[in-house]
């Protein structure tokens, strides 16, 4: 499963990268790149609950648009009233994915120990 | 369950998906902007575009100079004929020479402003950094100093002062006549050495408070021969128009 997710990744980079070619306005940039992290901070998400087994579709990808939204909005609306509110969807998604990424090494820094009892 | 495991993939693997595209899409558009913008950021393709241009400057007022040279050939050759073409064209000729469309050599004296060396010390805090660097208004007020004095022809770093130009600090530099410069100014100035001198020598004059803070910022040296270049810049007028009173006709 992880694997999966792992070769969509990449596909999507080498896709948006080479064939597609949208020629966005350079003030959407920035709330794509917002998108872009709401995106990886999900799917990370994904990846933790897939490992502890209560992956859910239907939440994973609510909270993939949801997230992707609320972060390019809040940017938006940081920008009309002349505060940085991205940093708060930055802080936010970056320390969540830190925090998701250290269980997922727990997980399999466990799966190793065991392994190693059992073996 | 093998229905709902084979869903799951769909759908992580969807997300990754599109979480790749949407990075790769912004990793792009990162990457245009990067390229696209004013090239502060590429300072050595700046500064080769900047040394390019300085020399197609330098090619085009080179052209300048030999065009003038040429106008002044025919405007010869023209008055070599009759006696009233003759007359004509003298007048002509020192009108050029009011204007400073003429290259011109004659005692005078050479004037260097630099920044100082020196930095404001603890002990003297008033003094300001400000005193330290050479301003618009030091030119001026030199400028002034000369032309009161007599001066016939006066020129900053090669740049004539003829009665269209400007000298204006904009950041770190100085234009005069629309030409970027900096530290060290060179002032030449042709007229009576002694006069010259003198007034920008007068007490509380125009060098007066350069001088009390760093007396190295001042250097002059009387010269028995200055040259001092013609004026290179635009000639044309787009506003002012000459006014024709009765009968007289304007060429």
């Amino acid at each position: 499963m992880i694997a999966v997710g792992f070769v969509g990744l990449l596909l999507g980079v080498v896709i948006a990268s080479l064939l597609l070619d949208i020629p966005l306005p350079e003030e959407w940039a920035a709330y794509l790149s917002l998108a872009a992290l709401a995106g990886l901070d999900t799917a990370f998400g994904g990846w933790r609950a897939a490992l502890e087994g209560r992956f859910h579709p239907d939440v994973f990808v609510s909270g993939f648009i949801v997230n992707a939204l609320l972060a390019a909005m809040l940017a938006y609306l940081g920008d009309r009233i002349g505060v940085d509110l991205f940093l708060a969807a930055v802080v936010t998604l970056g320390g969540r994915m830190f925090l998701n990424l250290s269980l997922i090494r727990r997980y399999y820094l466990n799966q190793l120990a065991l392994r190693r009892q059992r073996g | 369950m093998s229905e709902n495991k084979l869903k799951q993939m769909t759908v992580f693997f969807a997300i990754w998906l599109v979480v790749g595209l949407l990075l790769g899409m912004a990793f792009k558009e990162q990457t245009r902007i990067r390229t696209a913008e004013l090239p502060s950021a590429r300072l050595p393709d700046l500064a080769r575009a900047y040394v390019q241009e300085k020399r197609s400057n330098a090619a085009l007022e080179e052209e300048i100079r030999q065009l003038r040279q040429r106008i002044n050939e025919l405007e010869n050759a023209f008055a070599s004929g009759t006696k009233q073409a003759q007359v004509l064209n003298q007048s002509l000729q020192e009108a050029k020479m009011i204007a400073g469309l003429l290259e011109v050599e004659g005692p005078g004296i050479e004037l260097t402003l630099q920044d100082s060396k020196k930095r404001p010390s603890g002990e003297s805090p008033e003094l300001l950094p400000e005193l330290y660097t050479i301003h618009d208004y030091d030119l001026l007020r030199v400028v002034n100093e000369l032309r009161q004095a007599g001066a016939e022809a006066i020129s900053i770093n090669g740049q004539r002062i003829v009665s269209t130009t400007g000298i204006r600090c904009t950041g770190p530099v100085v234009f005069v006549n629309d030409v970027k410069m900096a530290s060290p100014f060179v002032v030449l100035a042709i007229g009576d050495p002694k006069t010259l001198v003198g007034a920008l020598e007068m007490p509380g004059g125009a060098l007066a408070d350069l001088k009390s803070v760093d007396p190295k910022m001042v250097q002059i040296r009387r010269l028995d021969t200055v040259r001092i270049p013609a004026y290179s810049g635009s000639t044309q007028f787009r506003y002012a128009r000459p006014i024709t009173t009765e009968g007289e006709q304007t060429p």
